[in-house]
């Protein structure tokens, strides 16, 4: 951790370190092994099926009349409140994003820590996850029918996204993004109902978050809608204002990391 | 020691190709240039009431080719402009009749957001291809292309596209 924060990394940057995914795969699979609400179905099951929590694209309601679109700050305190969960399971865990930008995921598309089916003789909990019923269907496991790898996004459309002033404009862009990617992994990860139930999901929303992060950087951290900010995040103890900075929510990402006592 | 291999099997997600047929594609009536030949910086089109309760797709717009379909190579020269995308909520999955219906205009005090399947708007950039369209003809038409990824046995893929408007919007 980087002063106390969690430091959030890259997938491949933790494929290239022994033991790097080690915690989260643990954490992932202690809480899929769970039936109470510490469990995957639990969390999952707050984006789509059965509780129809996500927020995606503009809406009215809370008492405005015109639209706004809540889609960053909605998923960014989702993955925080799961991320917390999977530390309760071992507190080493922190989420990786996926980079579906790199050299590496053009040329191979799911990370090989993420769909290899075992690891040390044992169920891969980042290669799949249980779902629930869902009537008239049996409950099961995530699946996906990935696409060509080099269809992913590419590093320069997403960094075309950064020079987007506006947050709102920024926001419907990334969604699109964000959109094409659930599309490419296909399967399960291909609809909202069912997606958060794929452990690739949470890698996917970091990678959106970070984007939101690094535009941050440059765009500033309070720039977003001033109507937005006391925006209520249901069903978490949170607002928008709540969720601009991610330091102050703990945590950090980070390319690599190295500290030495003074 | 072989590696055992787990085969798990979704009871609910069906693939792309396991779509009936292509979907249907939306070819617009012609839309004056007029107002596009004033110089710009950057030129959206603009969809509203973009349904996205059935499956996931790609949606392949094209300008001035309303032939365009799912074998079009998505060349400047063929007038592709660029793509949006749907991440659909895959059908209904409600008990109930109803679940899946958008509820009408907000009723006052009522704190709740908008229904989930409220339709969204997208937002395709597509300043170069508006700005050759602007200085050849005289009218636009646009043609947009569902390419199917991802869905379930409850969704329409024949139908999936459906919106409201198409805008075109330019900024100075």
């Amino acid at each position: 951790m980087a002063n106390g924060l969690t430091v959030r990394s890259s997938i491949e940057g933790l494929e290239h370190i022994a033991g790097g995914l080690d915690a989260l795969r643990d954490a992932y699979t202690k809480m899929q092994k769970l039936s109470d609400n510490r469990g995957w179905l639990y969390w999952a099951g707050i984006h789509g099926f059965p509780q129809y929590m996500c927020w995606h694209h503009g809406r009215v309601g809370m008492g405005d009349q015109l639209p706004y679109d809540l889609f960053l700050p909605w998923h960014r305190a989702y993955l925080l409140y799961f991320e917390h969960t999977a530390r309760d399971q071992n507190n080493a865990a922190a989420l990786p994003w996926w980079d579906w930008t790199s050299p590496g995921a053009h040329s191979v598309g799911i990370p090989h820590s993420y769909s290899v089916p075992q690891v040390s003789g044992k169920s891969n909990s980042l290669a799949s996850g249980p779902m629930p019923a869902m009537p008239p269907n049996p409950a099961g496991h995530t699946v996906r029918h990935p696409r060509r790898p080099a269809t992913l996004p590419t590093a320069a459309h997403v960094h075309s996204l950064m020079a987007l002033g506006n947050f709102v404009d920024f926001t419907i862009q990334v969604q699109d993004v964000h959109d094409a990617v659930h599309g490419w992994v296909g399967g399960s990860m291909g609809v909202v109902a069912i997606s958060a139930f794929d452990p690739i999901f949470w890698s996917h929303h970091c990678m959106i978050d970070r984007i939101w992060y690094l535009w941050q950087l440059r765009n500033g951290v309070n720039n977003i809608p001033a109507d937005y900010l006391d925006k209520p995040l249901a069903p978490f103890a949170l607002t928008v204002r709540d969720v601009l900075d991610i330091n102050r929510l703990g945590y950090e990402y980070a390319q690599s990391s190295v500290t030495i006592n003074a | 020691m072989a590696q055992k291999k787990i085969t798990r099997k979704s009871p609910v997600t069906s693939k792309e190709g396991d779509a009936p047929g292509p979907a249907k594609t939306y070819v617009s009536s012609k839309m004056p240039l007029e107002p596009l030949q004033k110089p710009f910086q950057r030129a959206d089109l603009i969809f509203d009431g973009v349904d996205h309760s059935g499956a996931t797709f790609e949606a392949r717009v094209f300008l001035n080719n309303e032939s365009a379909s799912a074998k079009t190579p998505t060349t400047v020269q063929n007038g592709y402009a660029g793509s949006f995308h749907i991440f659909g909520h895959g059908g209904c999955f409600g008990d109930d009749v109803g679940h899946c219906e958008v509820r009408g205009v907000p009723r006052q005090y009522d704190p709740r957001p908008a229904h989930p399947l409220t339709p969204a708007r997208k937002v395709l950039i597509a300043t170069e291809a508006l700005r050759r369209i602007a200085s050849r003809g005289k009218h636009l038409t646009v043609t947009v292309v569902p390419i199917v990824l991802a869905g379930t046995p409850k969704c329409d893929y024949e139908n999936v596209l459906k919106f409201d408007k198409i805008s075109v919007v330019t900024y100075v």
